[in-house]
């Protein structure tokens, strides 16, 4: 399905959205009770709170926190630990400050100065696009923006995702590689007429002088992966838990940050995964008639990628350590090159794909278009009595944890499923390929080290390399293995041609362009992270050049 | 006996029915399934299993019962002991009949022919059931329906899973670990049956307690190297699925890998020795298995692949053994 823009009915359920506030007071309520449940069998508030003091001056000591917000913990921090040597307040009124500090933070409550930065300095079109509750009527005064539309691609479960919204709570689990995803996601719920969705976003995100303002707006809480109290991390969590538990549709970036590598997610983050199998467990007491918790996963595939540059060179310097000499870099967080990126992406005509994948429960089994949990060979089960024991419906943490690994599992083999195949990608890993051979080497470093730019191929060779890996790819997806595109053409001259001239325009150096009989590659960096998006496939019999492989999956 | 729910045991060979016995002696009502409708008729009228070359008394709980929608409905536990290669057939059937609040343990020691899959993928292949374990262990049924003393390992990912199947079967005779890690544990008991056919020609062929010592226990460094590979850790190796299970395939005259690998080296076809020991030998199956994962991962593995050319190219024991001793040798230990 293509998107067209004015076709689309604007959901106006906007009731639907539970207010920040509620969910944060309630959390706030939750984890207070806890702690002090805690308390009470033998683990005494000063200890917790020792922990907090412990776990953020960590933090605060960490290159990265400066500015008006971390000038503002730090002082906190202070006259936390000052007041628990000094035992000049209750302890319980310090830790009611701490969550609620916590809470307050999650739901998205900052510093005026930050705020009034974002506001004065955003296009409205972009703030537009982002939320899922804007009018259509606003959204033609940026006409090269709405243009984009023609270029997102939506395929897959679309109709069970509508019905599975009124259903239920939905959460959209989203491969996650460039901050234009949520910038799509957003604009995906908006046209498919779906309630606004709740979103957990970095902390950074909110400071980012594009992205901050619309964050708000798109109901977005924010997470800070900076912090390590497992006061935050309960808090948290149990935000998020709250919202889906009351039927607030959730967005989540189950990798916990954009895909360095361009490779398709492995490992997931557990925690916030976990969180749909508490609030399906809160549901069946409190909505036991329609306690679904239905995930989605969604892929997403670029042909080329806005931070692509950036996001490889950290990859790189964070694997490679002293292997790897990174250059300094600039993440592009102007609006000037977010327009540039969506201009090429128009003038190349090249297609985004955002592919929905079958919708899942929190233990990992298929749902069908009934909101029922199916087992592995289609048969209709009752999911409740997973959390049966005795009969009897029980938390147990360890057990979850179990179950919320089968969903991680089921969401990476979905992920590899649904990555539809861009040419881009398929130019980059058949040329790598080449080369790795040549270089007989399988390790990334080594094979860097031995390309510098303007290494050459030959054109034949990549073009024979093409045509053996787009026949293995149609075999993969005639099996369901992976995904294809209309628009991947089999003529592997086309197919180059094309690649070629998408490599040559966004990036600032061409990744690869023709010279004669010749490919010249210009940014042996980049071509490794396009490449990356179809490893692990074992596609011409080439192992994994990815130096952090995840375990086997188990 | 606070708990009453029966138990499903599925599968009435001689190792099912003993778990199905001890676990009938430890207070809980048992449900045996087997599809022989003659042998479920002998177990109800006489308490006896002849067809599993079984001489134990089975306790007055342990019901048999050939129809497998009634032995397992209501079942708190259901425990699969069928052989490898009939895992797929009995766990397709059993899919109709279970309930996601069951839970499922397994106490088969194979993986699938061609798939090379475990146990536990295929019963999560093919049912409802999430909370999967398995036991395993040095566990000769015979002795231990005597009453010999013994101990067994039950591991799962869910605590929960290896709780409750330990209530059910810890005894004073029979001691119950507990274990998480499913892929080692499953690993071992599959590919120590390759190691246990060694064992079996190595006594036969009289080589030595030394040569002995040193054919098992390169064979546990070639398991433990192909079991890593896949995720397991290697210290379950260490465990009673691993060397205790080793110890006695490789020792015992029960042992029937071994006994499959004795009558080899005396000369017996493959077929022969098969036919003799009148019940399943996982280990014959195992060796195509354990060969082809350690192509798989790229490991080298001379000893298993000797044992398989003895069953599959036509080497004789001796000239497998002489050609093991020529080998270039490595690194002792190398999956650390």
């Amino acid at each position: 399905m293509r998107a067209q823009f004015f076709a689309g009915v604007i959901n106006a359920d906007e009731d639907r959205m539970i207010p920040g506030h509620e969910i944060a007071a309630e959390a706030k309520r939750r984890i207070l009770v806890r702690v002090r449940a805690a308390a009470a069998a033998g683990t005494p508030l000063t200890q917790t709170l020792g922990g907090t003091v412990y776990h953020e001056r960590q933090r605060l000591s960490r290159g990265a926190a400066h500015g008006e917000r971390a000038r503002e913990d730090r002082a906190f921090v202070d006259h936390l630990h000052r007041a628990l040597a000094q035992q000049s307040e209750p302890v319980d009124q310090l830790l009611t400050k701490v969550v609620e500090r916590y809470a307050d933070e999650i739901e998205g409550r900052f510093s005026h100065s930050v705020y009034r930065f974002s506001t004065t300095i955003l296009p409205f079109g972009v703030t537009a696009l982002l939320n899922g509750t804007t009018p259509a009527m606003a959204l033609p005064r940026l006409p090269e923006l709405t243009e984009l539309s023609d270029r997102l691609v939506l395929s897959g479960a679309i109709e069970r995702l509508s019905k599975l919204s009124t259903l239920g709570t939905v959460v959209l689990a989203p491969t996650h590689v460039s901050n234009l995803d949520s910038l799509l996601l957003g604009y995906a719920i908006h046209k498919l007429g779906l309630p606004p969705f709740i979103y957990g976003a970095g902390l950074n995100l909110f400071e980012s002088r594009v992205l901050g303002f619309f964050m708000r707006h798109l109901g977005a809480y924010s997470v800070d992966r900076g912090k390590s109290d497992p006061l935050y991390k309960a808090t948290l969590k149990e935000y998020a838990t709250i919202a889906l538990e009351r039927g607030q549709h959730g967005l989540f970036f189950p990798g916990g940050a954009r895909s360095r590598s361009f490779a398709l997610e492995r490992r997931l983050k557990r925690g916030l995964l976990g969180t749909t199998l508490t609030a399906f467990r809160n549901r069946l007491i409190t909505q036991p008639d329609a306690p679904g918790v239905f995930i989605f996963p969604v892929t997403l595939s670029y042909p080329l990628v806005l931070e692509g540059h950036s996001l490889i060179e950290e990859f790189l310097g964070r694997a490679g350590r002293e292997r790897y000499l990174q250059p300094a870099h600039d993440e592009p967080d102007r609006v000037g090159r977010w327009v540039g990126f969506l201009r090429h992406l128009l003038a190349l005509d090249l297609d985004v794909h955002m592919r929905i994948g079958a919708p899942l429960d929190p233990f990992g089994c298929d749902v069908n278009a009934d909101g029922h949990s199916l087992d592995p060979r289609g048969r209709v089960i009752n999911a409740a009595g997973y959390l049966r024991s005795g009969g009897e419906i029980v938390a147990e943490t360890a057990r979850d944890h179990a179950y919320t690994e089968l969903l991680e599992q089921a969401l990476v083999r979905a992920y590899q499923r649904d990555n539809v195949v861009l040419g881009t990608w398929l130019v980059a890993y058949v040329a790598i390929e080449i080369l790795r051979r040549k270089l007989a080497t399988d390790d990334v470093f080594n094979l860097l080290r031995q390309l510098p730019p303007g290494t050459t191929i030959a054109r034949g060779e990549v073009v024979s390399g093409l045509k053996e890996a787009h026949q293995q790819v149609t075999t993969l997806a005639a099996s369901g293995g992976l995904a294809l595109s209309e628009a991947l053409t089999a003529d592997p001259n086309a197919l180059l041609e094309r690649a070629l001239r998408s490599f040559s325009s966004y990036h600032d150096v061409p990744v690869i362009t023709a010279r004669g009989a010749e490919l010249v590659v210009g940014d042996p960096r980049l071509l490794y992270f396009y490449r990356n998006r179809l490893d692990g496939y074992g596609l011409m019999g080439a192992p994994s050049l990815l130096p952090l492989e995840a375990h086997e999956l188990r | 006996m606070s708990c009453v729910e029966p138990v499903a045991v599925i599968g009435a060979g001689n190792w099912g029915s003993t778990l199905a016995h001890l676990i009938g002696e430890n207070g809980f009502p048992v449900r045996l399934w087997s599809r022989d409708e003659a042998q479920v008729r002998e177990i109800e009228s006489t308490r006896q299993n002849p067809r599993a070359m079984l001489g134990l008394t089975l306790s007055e709980r342990v019901h048999a019962d050939a129809d497998m929608a009634r032995a397992v409905s209501g079942a708190s536990v259901v425990i699969l002991v069928v052989p490898a290669q009939a895992m797929r057939e009995v766990t397709c059937q059993l899919g109709d009949a279970l309930s996601t609040e069951q839970i499922v343990v397994h106490a088969s020691k194979g993986l699938e022919l061609r798939s090379n899959k475990r146990m536990s993928q295929i019963i999560a292949e093919e049912t409802c059931a999430k909370r999967i374990g398995v036991i395993a262990g040095p566990n000769i049924a015979a002795e231990i329906g005597a009453g010999s003393p013994a101990g067994t390992v039950v591991a799962s990912r869910f605590p929960e899973v290896v709780h409750r199947t330990k209530r059910l079967l810890a005894s004073n005779r029979f001691m119950v670990f507990a274990g998480s890690d499913v892929i080692g544990v499953e690993l071992c008991g599959a590919l120590k049956n390759v190691v246990a056919i060694a064992a079996g020609m190595a006594t036969a062929m009289n080589v030595g307690e030394n040569a002995f010592a040193l054919l098992v226990t390169r064979g546990l460094a070639e398991i433990t190297a192909i079991a890593a590979s896949f995720g397991a850790t290697p210290g379950t190796l260490a465990g009673l699925a691993g060397v205790g299970d080793l110890m006695v395939t490789c020792r015992s005259k029960h042992s029937r890998n071994h006994r499959v690998g004795e009558a080899l080296a005396r000369g017996d076809s493959l077929e022969e020795a098969v036919r003799a020991i009148g019940m399943v030998a996982e280990g014959v199956t195992t060796a195509i298995a354990a060969r082809e994962l350690a192509e798989q991962r790229q490991i080298r593995t001379p000893l298993l692949e000797q044992v398989h050319r003895v069953l599959y190219g036509g080497l004789s024991p001796s000239a497998a053994l002489e050609e093991l001793l020529r080998m270039p040798t490595g690194r002792d230990v190398a999956w650390s």
